[in-house]
């Protein structure tokens, strides 16, 4: 398992942490850090993940836990056609 | 023996906004403070302060700072104080959204606060970048319609702005090869619409436009899907000012320019 310890800063962009279906629950609507609230968001496969920077930069003692998470690579879920490219 | 008080030892500007606005956002640097006064001064000299409900200079290192409005600087949604969402990261050059899951919205519903057919978005980019599919700031429908949006630039070098119009029909966009600088998309009659970047007009169109404006807040660093209720279109471009208004003239698009550059210059961040 590959966490935020494990990965350079100049790498994170490409990661996102990995969360439980409970753990996005949880985050969502609370902030991270003071004024920034989380946002997990689904991947290509589904899967509920948030950024490497929340996870950094997480100072909410109620989810420092984020900083433990497992990274994945980002995989984005693809865009819907609309609205349309030009 | 007697003191005498200078009373303008601790006002940080002339302009009482421009005060209020400093001391809200905590901002003690010296040089910021005086960008911000002489911003304020030179968006009042050339009328364009009216014309705007929400300026974001991003002045200062932190979110906290970031999320305050000029024209309003109290911390409400009703001040369309931005809320910040997911990761990106805040410096003394701007707001840069991670393109993954970060945006701020501005509180601001259009349908409420603008006129049908009269509202400019501006946004300062400091980053060059082509990602395939963002917006920089916008609202609309998942299907494109009643947007009022904008994009700098996407894989193929095109910058975009929708409003009154669906993103598939009418859209005004132009060859844009490098993302860095001052766009500022207008609408000043449903029969006038342009886009400008650094002050120069780009594009213009004028198709009679039907379309209203979104019930529903505008995103900066991202696409508000209202229908849908969620985020989506990430962008990645640093965002080092933003305002959001009526529809702007020629003149006072090159003149509102002037005014943001100076500003960014004052900051050291100009591009």
């Amino acid at each position: 398992m590959i966490t935020l310890k494990d990965i350079a800063s100049e790498d994170m962009p490409i990661y996102v942490g990995l969360l439980t279906e409970d753990q996005k629950n949880q985050l969502t609507g609370q902030l991270y850090t003071d004024d920034s609230y989380f946002n997990p968001i689904q991947d290509a496969e589904d899967n509920w993940v948030i950024s490497t920077e929340e996870m950094q930069f997480c100072t909410n003692p109620d989810f420092l836990w984020v900083k433990d998470l497992p990274l994945i690579l980002y995989n984005p879920k693809p865009s819907p056609p609309f609205p349309p490219e030009i | 023996m007697s003191f005498i008080i200078d009373p303008y030892r601790f006002q940080f500007c002339s302009d009482a906004d421009a005060t209020a606005f400093i001391l809200a956002a905590g901002i003690t640097d010296t040089t910021q403070r005086q960008a911000i006064c002489q911003l304020v001064k030179d968006l009042k000299t050339y009328g364009i302060w009216s014309k705007m409900k929400a300026i974001y200079p991003f002045c200062g290192s932190t979110a906290t700072q970031h999320k305050y409005n000029l024209k309003d600087p109290r911390d409400l949604d009703a001040a369309f104080r931005l809320v910040f969402f997911g990761g990106g990261s805040h410096s003394s050059n701007g707001y840069l959204p991670n393109g993954v899951n970060s945006y701020a919205d501005t509180k601001l519903n259009l349908s409420l606060v603008l006129t049908n057919y009269s509202n400019n978005l501006s946004y300062y980019s400091r980053t060059n970048n082509n990602p395939s599919i963002d917006f920089d700031m916008g609202v609309g429908t998942q299907l494109g319609n009643n947007s009022n949006s904008l994009f700098i630039k996407r894989s193929n070098d095109t910058a975009g702005y929708d409003t009154g119009n669906a993103s598939s029909i009418n859209r005004i966009s132009f060859a844009n090869s490098n993302s860095l600088g001052f766009y500022n998309g207008s609408i000043t009659a449903n029969n006038s619409r342009k886009y400008y970047k650094n002050g120069v007009n780009q594009i213009s169109n004028t198709n009679v436009l039907t379309q209203l404006n979104p019930n529903a807040n505008l995103f900066i660093g991202a696409y508000n899907e209202y229908d849908l209720v969620r985020a989506n279109y990430y962008g990645s471009k640093q965002c080092a000012f933003a305002s959001i208004g009526d529809g702007l003239t020629d003149t006072e698009a090159a003149n509102l320019y002037t005014a943001v550059q100076a500003y960014q210059t004052t900051l050291g961040r100009q591009v």
